[in-house]
């Protein structure tokens, strides 16, 4: 009873690796299929909510607002179909927001870097060093823009549980050891791990109810309690903390709310630690 | 963190020390402007106005010395003049008595010699002002009667010689001019020669001192110049000491205000001034950077915290849901018990919280007397957490009856609390950190050790633990600002953090801090 | 469903067995409850317990210890953690080790229930398998 989420610096390779570790362990597979849903779902067209999971630098990528919308929404879907467990899943950033659940299991994969350069020159129909210059550009956009919208570097290996380099592991060799390697009795669902994945499922599901409203929320959840903070002038504070309070409180799920406008120094304090 | 960050820190805590707080900072603000007030209050002598007075000094001396020699110059060129009127005017006369000795010997040349009375009547008129200016008039007037003298009998010899009225008379007569003659004519040259001698004497006399003065204005300068050197060098030295003293003294974190030494003030003064803003923004920078530092700590303490909470939370959940589900069948005693326990809890949840707010505040900056025991025992509880969550032991050892320090005593909790994390940090798992508190060994200084049991620090990086931003911790994890704020602020109580440690041994950080029994020493 | 259960229940805080005992009681458990791990560790030394449930942070012996403890001395005993220091590297440390499960705190008494249930119902199968394997033999 596990999760595997697998990322890669190459889609093809990741879809690869995935369906087969999917075929052999029986989960289910998750993937931009579920994108038609979350675009009817969430009213935002489905080319930008496509858009919206792609590196892309802040000035030609889609508008930040709609983006952040566009991911809570994937987000949302996403939590929700890893609760029911035993998934494979990949292509949806999954591994940039879901944290600290201990019976997920990250990979990451390392494309042959000279198979993407020649993969990259056919695809835009450039020399092999022009390919190269640009497979580096795209590489820092990717690293910028999972920092950016999830404050995360997704190059960095400490990130994943595993991480397997390709240049030197056949694609069967790489499932087999994903395979082998879920089996662990650490990658298995617990009480406490469970609680962890929903708790992160209903703040992203009220953070993505809020957004409509209040683009500047962050939210965590433990049980039915929701915590939800947000910056507030002295003006406005009352009202916003009132509206996000109502707003929240019908979310199924939730019991309690407790909203922080303004800055909270402990938290600051901590993640600055 | 940014002021405003700290700003904010206080508004989220409610703070009411806002005003507190600013005075520590105040009153250092007052103490400068007081200094300032000071040092500008004395008179100006500037290192400038030193140099161009000693320059102009140099000048006026060179000047004076140039002008009294130009004037002895031409003094001495009227001698060199009148020796040789007088040098022409006595040979002339030498000339003329040779001719009247050949005259009475031979009876020849008398013209000659009444030419040559001429000739010497002509200088004395050609030069009648110097040589009147020179001679004295009484001088001049015997000379010029003289001479006149002299060449009336000339005169008369060489007319009597042509008329010849009696051989005898004649020659009686002439007998009798001829001493006369003679008489006159040695007083003449005898007073030339006199006159010569003078005048010879008096030019040597005036050369020499020309000399003289050449040789004692160059001592004059000589000496002027040493000793101006010598007090424009000693007092730029001894402020370039006395300033890096004050350097010295500021970077062991000793921030009064710099204040007037000398009875005038120069361009030291407006470095002293400079020195004294600078000293104001380094004493903000550092109450920022003491505050940023321990929210870190509090960030650090704010995980234990969160686990520890979960304890009391998770009994009063049971009792609260075992109250709930059997309130029918429980006794009233048993009711009460749980309720006195869901009671008890919370209390104890609030203390867990409520250290380490009192901690967060913002420091006040309060002077107190302080009883370190106490101060490290509330410092390891609010620890505590961290420690437990480790899988250290804490041991704390006092010798008790020690004598109280004045201090603020949340900044020296903030000390040991970082000396303590760091300790967790370093020690491994079931290791035991020990806390000492003890008689320094300057009686009048009281020790605190933290000694750890971890791996140590090797000797090579021993020396620059306390550098700000010397860390041993993996990037991002530490700031390596601790050890030197902390040293910042034992310094500011006059105390000192010292290290000992070999490798594989441990480490024993001890911080002595002064028994003071004069409160305002403290300048924090 | 969780009929005759033998639980051991270990943690240092006095009240969480104070009110766990009635509560696994009442789902037919005979409870156990031990406040000082080096206690509960010779109890378990001389009886075999179906479930163990234990705290993670206690001074002296931690239960993580008490978890490899188990785990030595009895095969079928099922292990709970129950911790207030709940970290993905901890829980997922107590599942390598073999904990059957691992709940953080504060947690509801009906929240135990359901994992001592679900205990309950592996020991079954187990009991079963090894009634099935010596009918086999």
């Amino acid at each position: 009873m596990s999760i595997i989420l697998i990322s890669s610096d190459h889609y093809e390779t990741c879809r690869a690796v995935a369906q087969q570790v999917a075929e052999s362990t029986g989960y289910a597979l998750l993937d931009r299929k579920i994108l038609g849903e979350v675009a009817s779902a969430s009213r935002i067209p489905e080319p930008k909510i496509l858009k919206s999971l792609e590196p892309s630098s802040s000035t030609v990528g889609l508008p930040a607002k709609v983006r952040n919308r566009a991911l809570a929404a994937i987000q949302s879907a996403v939590m929700v179909r890893l609760l029911d467990d035993k998934v494979v899943c990949y292509g949806l950033a999954a591994h940039l927001y879901v944290l600290g659940v201990s019976h997920v299991l990250k990979i990451r994969i390392l494309c042959k870097e000279e198979e993407r350069v020649s993969l990259m020159a056919t695809e835009r129909n450039v020399g092999i060093e022009k390919a190269r210059k640009l497979l580096k550009k795209q590489e820092a956009v990717q690293k910028r823009w999972s920092l950016d919208v999830f404050g995360r570097d997704e190059t960095n290996p400490s990130l994943y549980d595993m991480v397997i380099n390709m240049s030197q592991i056949e694609p069967d060799e790489a499932v087999n050891a994903i395979v082998e390697t879920v089996s662990y009795r650490k990658f298995q669902s617990m009480t406490y791990s469970i609680k962890c994945l929903k708790d992160r499922e209903l703040s992203i599901r009220v953070r993505l109810a809020l957004m409509e409203k209040y683009s500047d929320v962050d939210v965590t959840a433990d049980g039915a309690t929701v915590v939800v903070r947000t910056k507030a002038l002295r003006r406005e504070k009352r009202k916003k903390t009132e509206n996000i309070r109502a707003l929240a409180g019908q979310i199924s799920g939730v019991s309690y709310v407790e909203v922080h406008a303004g800055r909270d120094i402990f938290r600051q304090a901590a993640e600055s630690a | 963190m940014h002021p405003n960050e700290n700003e904010v820190a206080r508004d989220h805590l409610e703070g009411t020390e806002k005003t507190e707080s600013l005075d520590g900072r105040y009153e250092r603000t007052h103490a400068i402007d007081v200094a300032r007030k000071f040092l500008l209050s004395r008179k100006r002598l500037s290192l400038r106005l030193q140099i161009c007075l000693s320059f102009f000094i140099v000048f006026l001396v060179a000047v004076i010395a140039a002008y009294v020699l130009n004037e002895a110059n031409a003094k001495v060129e009227k001698k060199l003049r009148f020796l040789e009127i007088a040098n022409d005017f006595t040979v002339e006369i030498i000339q003329a008595r040779r001719f009247e000795k050949n005259f009475f010997l031979y009876n020849t040349n008398l013209d000659d010699a009444l030419e040559n009375v001429y000739q010497a009547k002509a200088i004395f008129d050609r030069n009648i002002g110097e040589l009147e200016q020179v001679l004295g008039r009484d001088n001049y007037k015997k000379m010029i009667s003289n001479l006149k003298h002299y060449g009336e009998i000339l005169e008369h010899l060489l007319a009597g010689d042509s008329n010849q009225p009696s051989i005898n008379k004649k020659k009686a007569g002439k007998e009798r001019m001829e001493i006369e003659v003679r008489k006159i004519g040695r007083e003449l040259v005898s007073l030339a020669q006199n006159l010569i001698e003078r005048e010879r004497n008096s030019l040597s006399k005036m050369l020499a001192q020309s000399k003289q003065l050449h040789f004692y204005s160059l001592i004059f300068l000589l000496v002027f110049l040493t000793a101006n050197a010598f007090f424009l060098g000693s007092r730029i030295l001894s402020n370039v000491k006395r300033f890096s003293d004050y350097t010295m003294r500021i970077a062991s974190g000793d921030f009064t205000p710099i204040t007037p030494a000398r009875r005038y003030r120069d361009e030291f003064t407006e470095l002293a001034l400079a020195i004294n803003q600078m000293i104001q923004e380094l004493e903000n920078r550092e109450a920022v950077l003491v505050q940023s530092h321990k929210m870190r700590a509090v960030g650090t303490l704010t995980a234990g915290v969160a686990h520890e909470l979960n304890n009391p939370l998770n009994n009063i959940t049971l009792t609260a849901h075992m109250l709930l589900e059997d309130y029918e069948e429980l006794g009233e005693d048993e009711k009460k018990d749980m309720i006195h326990d869901v009671v008890q809890e919370a209390g104890r949840s609030k203390k867990i919280i409520s250290n380490l707010l009192d901690f967060a505040r913002e420091s006040s900056s309060e002077l107190e007397p302080l009883a370190l025991d106490e101060l490290l025992e509330g410092t390891i509880a609010l620890a505590s957490n961290q420690i437990k969550l480790s899988g250290i032991k804490i041991s704390f050892q006092s010798t008790g009856n020690l004598p109280r320090i004045h201090g603020d005593g949340q900044q020296l909790q903030q000390v040991f609390l970082n000396l303590i994390l760091n300790a967790i940090d370093a020690s491994p798992k079931g290791s035991t950190i020990e806390v000492l508190v003890l008689p320094a060994d300057d009686p009048t200084y009281v020790a605190v050790k933290v000694i750890d049991s971890g791996s140590g620090i090797p000797e090579h990086i021993l020396h620059s633990i306390f550098d700000p931003f010397f860390t041993t911790k993996p990037k991002g994890s530490g700031t390596g600002l601790g050890l030197s704020v902390s040293q910042g602020i034992v310094a500011k109580h006059g105390g000192q953090i010292r290290v000992s440690s070999r490798e594989g041994k441990g480490a024993t950080f001890t911080v002595t801090l002064p028994v003071t029994t004069i409160p305002a020493q403290i300048k924090v | 469903m969780a009929e005759g259960l033998e639980v051991l229940l270990l943690d240092d805080e006095p009240i969480v067995g104070k009110r766990l005992k009635p509560a696994l009681a009442k789902i037919g458990c005979n409870v156990e409850v031990f406040e000082d791990p080096k206690k509960a560790l010779e109890r378990i030394n001389q009886k075999e317990f179906d479930i163990v449930v234990t705290d993670i942070r206690m001074d002296e012996v931690d239960g993580l210890q008490v978890l490899e403890h188990v785990r030595q001395s009895s095969e079928r005993t099922k292990v709970i953690m129950i911790t207030g220091y709940a970290m993905m590297a901890v829980a997922r440390e107590a599942m390598e080790k073999g904990a059957f499960d691992f709940i953080s705190k504060p947690f509801k008494p009906d929240d135990l229930r359901k994992v001592i249930a679900k205990a309950a119902e592996a020991l079954g199968s187990n009991i079963q398998s090894e009634i099935s394997e010596t009918d086999g033999s």
